[in-house]
């Protein structure tokens, strides 16, 4: 499915259309300013709601603080307009620019703080504003607020530069929210939902992301708050800072459904007029406190997805309703793209050739458990390296501490001739370290095609605005699919495949990087035999074309049959390097790993 | 100098109350990774429960801890199973929208059946001090104090010397590993939000001596607590004890010296610097996190 086609062909085309016809005509038609401002109300929330949805929807990142930004712009399209002049409509980009100021620190702050920290950072930041708009007295007039001035116009335009401003940025925030959803910036943001640690590890630069994301989500809130401001004429802390505003902005959210386009906008207009409701019926108050709160619990429990991915999904059901899914069929064992040469096996000369990879002394500390305690080894370029040891001897700490996932507390390594223990994931990424983990950790709401086009080789601006799944990408994509044997499968949701499955797929999506060494954790554990063989001939494939590998693995036939060399880990330590027969003899390891009875009957051809 | 002691001591024994209220909320989020952000408004609940049996039958709000933490354990008990604990697979973010639609239902009720004015209780001790030389201790603040680190104390013996305590603390490091040694997590997390929401009863009635109270004060009281375990490190106890006595501290020492009116800012200034300097808190470490996904 292309972007393209699912905002023009969509079920929802008409009613979209209508309703846009609709919001256009109406303040030309009616002069009902009851029903004008209650639109024109619910389109503020819309804007607050789609913005919201970028952090939110796409990015993951809940926030209360939404709120905020729609007080910041008209206070302050309502102190310039009062200390400089002019008319607050002039201000609009001003305020616009105050939000992207305020969230572009949000962004920084949020670079470590995540989930749950990050809530409590937004509501600390709405409260934080708000209680400095109380107390900056010579700027904001403290608790009294500040009046705006009257509207300019003739009273025969009524509301209209108001209703159609607002009608505007609507526009333009769906335009961004849709544009953002088909490029490779959206989908690095959702690839930081699904797993932000992952996405770093494929080359996504995650806080660069996450701040323009920020940005992004606050930019027309923020501008519409200064129309905002000029249309109800009056901003003070209380009101403009009230946490409601945010809890009505998340609560359509909600509603209408997350990571959707149009879903936050049929939100904004469903809990706008319950708003409204509670306030003329009932009273305000408590009443509205009552039906926000009781709203929001409920969606929780009982609707989390939100209107519109729930109707999508009852509408596939229906059309799919009697068909087989894809997902359990066999692996054909013979899904090869070519009569391979057998891989020729490791030369003893790659075994001997200079290092790719230096890790020297490296340490790592969890309390005051070493878990890697000193560690010094070297992986000779063009070579299949493997890792062995008992659990718990830390490898996987090893390769979290070489792709940057965990920074180390001493130690160096080397990649290709340079330092990298101080570099992020992605800026390693980027040089050519790839890595699988040991349980997969694909981006499990991503379709496979779009987990396999999501790493990044670089980071430039300009790619940000490509898209998503496009070009030669798309097609190298499908190329490294063929390779690991699940072209068939591109299209389905990640969480739909086996554990298997999900290796290759893993496999294909490291390929993607296009690294210089390819590091996996385990890759034959929970693994079939058929497709354990084919993992093993795609190694030497791979290896073949120039890539070198380091391998964590437990399956000694499998192990010893490929790798050389091999290198034993055992209570954080480097204790042996050797051939694979060397290995089986060397009395350190058999007394640490392998036991005294080991011995392999025949290195197994992999 | 007589100032500072005195704005020091009453600091403390502030952050003593804040130290019992911050740890059930650092206590549920500890054992099932869930923010309680009705904990404010549940700890408002108490105040107006003490407040109620004050006003009915002359019963010392402090003595009400009696009534109001078993009435809070029950009511907290009830409210896992019926809400939070449906959504125990949930996303992060989940927990905190459902806790938080639960404070806003919670401030409307008690709006609706207490009025949304002010209220305060007001012991015949209220506005009596104990004299110690030149520094005045309003007896309200240090009963309440002491009762709040006997209540805290309390709660230390049941986590460290009951099986209770061990099933707490195991489900809390890991609750695969927990299971699969006989802990019903499931029991334990229903029993360890209880004794959250007991506490912050408990929590409630010290605060109705010592605060003027309303159903909106509880965004200020979440705030704060809140403000408080991103200090200790969320999950923490004595992260949360420690934090509690810093924010104390901080706050009535922005009180004397700066402003009333920035003392509330205190808490969100606390949260900001403490994510940007060093995210995991005081006393909070970090998971290590790629293991802990399958």
């Amino acid at each position: 499915m292309t972007a393209r086609s699912g905002v023009l062909r969509s079920p929802w085309t008409a009613v979209i259309a209508a309703g846009f016809l609709f919001l256009l005509l109406f303040p030309v038609a009616s002069d009902d300013t009851y029903y004008q401002n209650m639109i024109m109300l619910s389109m503020v929330f819309a804007i607050g709601a789609v913005g919201l949805n970028v952090i939110t929807g796409y990015a993951g990142y809940v926030s209360l603080g939404q709120g905020a930004f729609l007080g910041l712009g008209a206070y302050t399209a309502g102190i310039l307009s009062n200390d400089v002049g002019s008319n607050p409509f002039v201000w609009m980009p001003v305020a616009g620019l105050v939000g992207v100021v305020v969230a572009g620190f949000l962004g920084v702050v949020a670079m470590r703080a995540r989930g749950t920290a990050f809530v409590i950072l937004t509501i600390a930041l709405l409260f934080l504003v708000q209680i400095i708009a109380t107390n900056w007295d010579s700027l904001t007039n403290g608790t009294s607020g500040i009046s705006l001035p009257l509207p300019s116009w003739s009273v025969d335009y009524q509301n209209w530069p108001f209703y159609y401003t607002f009608m505007a940025l609507l526009g333009a925030s769906l335009l961004m929210s849709w544009w953002i959803r088909r490029s490779k910036f959206g989908m690095g943001l959702i690839a930081i939902r699904e797993d932000e640690d992952k996405a770093a590890t494929v080359g996504v630069n995650t806080p660069i992301y996450k701040i323009f994301g920020f940005v992004a989500s606050a930019v027309f809130v923020s501008m519409a708050g200064a129309v905002y401001g000029y249309y109800i004429g009056f901003t003070d802390p209380s009101g403009m800072f009230n946490i409601l505003l945010s809890v009505q902005i998340i609560l359509s959210l909600l509603l209408g459904g997350r990571a959707t386009l149009w879903g936050p906008v049929l939100g904004a207009f469903i809990v706008e007029p319950l708003n409204e409701i509670s306030n003329n019926e009932f009273g305000g108050g408590n009443a509205r406190l009552l039906i926000f709160g009781g709203l929001l619990a409920l969606v929780v429990l009982l609707m989390p997805r939100g209107i519109v991915p729930t109707g999508e999904r009852w509408l596939r059901a229906l059309r799919t309703r009697g068909k087989a899914g894809l997902v359990g069929e066999r692996l054909d064992g013979r899904i090869e793209l070519q009569e391979r040469a057998p891989a020729p096996a490791p030369s003893e000369a790659a075994a001997e050739a200079g290092p790719l990879l230096e890790v020297k002394g490296l340490e790592k500390r969890f309390g005051g458990l070493r878990a890697v305690d000193g560690s010094t080894f070297a992986v000779p370029e063009g070579s299949i390296t493997a890792l062995i040891g008992p659990n718990g001897s830390g490898k996987t700490t090893v390769f979290n501490l070489i792709d940057g996932t965990m920074t180390a507390n001493a130690g160096e390594v080397w990649f290709a001739g340079r330092r990298i223990d101080r570099l992020r994931p992605w800026r390693r990424a980027h040089l050519g370290l790839g890595r699988t983990f040991q349980i997969t950790r694909l981006f499990r709401q991503m379709t496979v095609l779009e987990n396999v086009v999501a790493p990044l080789r670089s980071f430039r601006l300009r790619q940000l605005a490509a898209g998503a799944v496009s070009g030669h990408e798309a097609e190298r994509a499908q190329e490294l699919l063929d390779f690991v044997g699940m072209r068939k499968y591109r299209d389905q949701p990640a969480f739909e495949l086996s554990f298997g499955q999900q290796k290759l797929v893993e496999l294909a999506q490291l390929l993607m990087l296009d690294p210089k060494l390819i590091m996996l954790d385990e890759p034959a554990g929970g693994i079939n035999p058929t497709l354990l063989e084919r993992i093993g001939e795609t190694i030497r494939e791979l290896n073949s074309q120039g890539k070198t590998f380091l391998i964590v693995e437990h399956n000694m036939p499998f192990v010893l049959g490929l790798c050389h060399p091999v290198l034993v880990l055992a209570r954080g330590q480097t204790i042996a390097r050797g051939t694979p027969d060397e290995i089986q003899e060397d009395p350190k390891v058999l007394d640490a790993y392998l036991g005294e009875d080991f011995r392999l009957e025949q290195p197994v051809e992999a | 100098m007589t100032e500072f002691i005195q704005t020091l001591i009453l600091g403390l024994l502030i952050g003593g109350v804040y130290a019992l209220l911050a740890s059930g909320l650092t206590l549920i989020f500890g054992v099932m990774r869930v923010i309680n952000i009705a904990h404010g408004a549940l700890l408002i609940l108490g105040a107006f429960l003490t407040y109620s049996l004050w006003t009915a039958t002359g019963l010392d709000p402090l003595a009400a801890i009696l009534i109001t933490s078993p009435a809070m354990l029950a009511f907290g008990w009830v409210l896992y199973v019926a809400t939070v604990g449906r959504i125990r697979s949930a996303p992060v973010g989940a927990s905190v929208l459902l806790t938080f639609g639960l404070a806003l239902v919670f401030e409307g009720v008690m709006g609706l059946i207490w009025g949304n004015t002010s209220h305060s209780v007001r012991p015949e001790y209220f506005n009596t001090s104990f004299n110690i030389g030149q520094v005045f201790l309003p007896k309200g603040q240090v009963y309440g104090g002491a009762l709040a680190v006997v209540v805290l104390g309390g709660l230390y013996a049941i986590l460290n010397y009951t099986w209770l305590g061990r099933a707490i603390r195991a489900s809390a490091v890991n609750p695969q590993g927990a299971e699969l040694v006989g802990v019903n997590v499931g029991a334990v997390a229903a029993l360890t939000f209880a004794i959250g929401v007991a506490s912050a009863g408990a929590g409630g009635s010290i605060v109705s001596v010592l605060y003027p109270f309303l159903p909106g004060s509880h965004y200020q009281w979440i705030a704060r607590l809140l403000g408080i375990i991103v200090l200790g490190g969320m999950g923490s106890l004595p992260g949360a004890a420690l934090g509690a006595l810093a924010l104390g501290v901080a706050e009535t020492m922005t009180v004397t010296y700066i402003s009333p009116a920035w003392a509330t800012a205190v808490p969100y200034v606390f949260v900001i610097v403490v994510l940007l300097l060093r995210p995991q808190g005081l006393m909070g470490s970090k998971l290590r996190e790629d293991v802990a996904t399958a």
